[in-house]
């Protein structure tokens, strides 16, 4: 039952020295979610009313909440300055994970939800640590960020190098963990209620109550686990992302 | 000692990993929630930054939890 768990379709292949290996199926789903957003950014920005005074359309409704949503919930901490230059990478980063999540709900065959391979969510950890330094060099200079390092005392200099080091990794850690603890679980429930179902009801019975008690399985566990579990650690990841900008910044 | 040893062995371990390393998360993230809807109740206006730090609080708690179920992981199925 677990043996497709983390083994997945592995394309390898050598450039040079260096062997190359890529999981076509995370990769397509990835780049099948950006362009879907972006299409739908684009099919949304020809909505905007020329004039701004103009009440907005329907379809937009979501695209205000979601803009408010970030500002003043994700964002609220932050400084006027610092929200409006963070606002576009924070949204686009939740819109992706939150997208990436979801779509382990979708029952299309050989698609996995992106964020459920270490080397997407550890990817995307590596971006945000490298912005807080993009972010804290322009807003403070070059020498007072890595000064920062020095504090309180000199002799701390490796220890905020470990503390910065496993702050990246349990960042890209706790997205993929999460994810693939769910998906782990909806992989590992229907095997076992059948299992539980024909030993104690016997097989006849069993193929009664199974379509039924699967159902009803499958859709708390994707309810739960994908879209609540999903949105909670979409939410989570831009969170820790706008707070470790927002230290390293200010 | 055969491999059928090992293999239960695996198991075990991997359950104990899980069980006792889901069990500090759970009590710390009770913790926050508890004192997180406590101060809600008494100050309902401030709702909106005490919602964002203690899902920031929770989800360094859970940082533990989450290398438990990475060891138990590796332990069924890498090692």
């Amino acid at each position: 039952m677990f043996e497709r768990v983390g083994k997945d379709l592995v394309w390898r292949f050598r450039i040079g020295p260096i062997t190359v290996a890529l999981n076509p199926a995370t990769l397509g789903t990835a780049l099948g979610i950006s362009l879907l957003l972006v299409l739908l950014a684009l099919w949304l920005r020809r909505a905007i009313p020329k004039d701004p005074e103009a009440p907005p359309p329907r379809r937009l409704v979501l695209l205000i909440f979601l803009v408010d949503f970030v500002e003043n919930q994700v964002l609220g901490g932050t400084s006027e300055k610092l929200r409006r230059s963070l606002f576009p990478l924070i949204a686009t980063l939740f819109l992706f994970v939150w997208t990436c999540n979801i779509s382990s709900i979708l029952p299309i065959p050989g698609m996995v939800a992106p964020t459920q391979d270490l080397n997407v969510t550890l990817g995307l950890a590596l971006l945000v640590y490298s912005l807080t330094h993009v972010y804290g060099m322009r807003t403070k200079g070059v020498f007072r960020h890595l000064k920062g390092y020095l504090e309180p005392i000199p002799v701390m200099l490796p220890m905020n190098l470990i503390g910065d080091m496993g702050r990246t990794i349990s960042h890209g850690f706790r997205l993929f963990g999460n994810i693939l603890g769910g998906a782990i679980m909806g992989a590992v429930t229907i095997p076992v209620l059948t299992d539980l179902l024909v030993r104690f009801l016997g097989p006849i019975l069993a193929t009664l109550a199974l379509p039924v008690l699967g159902t009803a399985a499958s859709f708390i566990l994707n309810g739960f686990f994908g879209i609540f579990a999903g949105t909670i650690q979409a939410l989570v990841f831009t969170l820790l992302a706008a707070a470790y900008i927002q230290v390293a910044a200010e | 000692m055969g491999p059928e040893f090992v293999q239960a062995f695996k198991y075990l371990a991997a359950g104990l990993c899980m069980g006792l390393g889901a069990w500090g998360p759970a009590v710390g993230e009770g913790f926050i929630g508890g004192k997180a809807i406590e101060s809600m109740a008494r100050q309902p206006e401030m709702a909106n930054t005490l919602l964002r730090n203690m899902i920031i609080a929770d989800a360094i708690a859970e940082t533990t939890g989450i290398y438990s179920l990475l060891v138990a992981i590796m332990i069924l199925f890498v090692v």
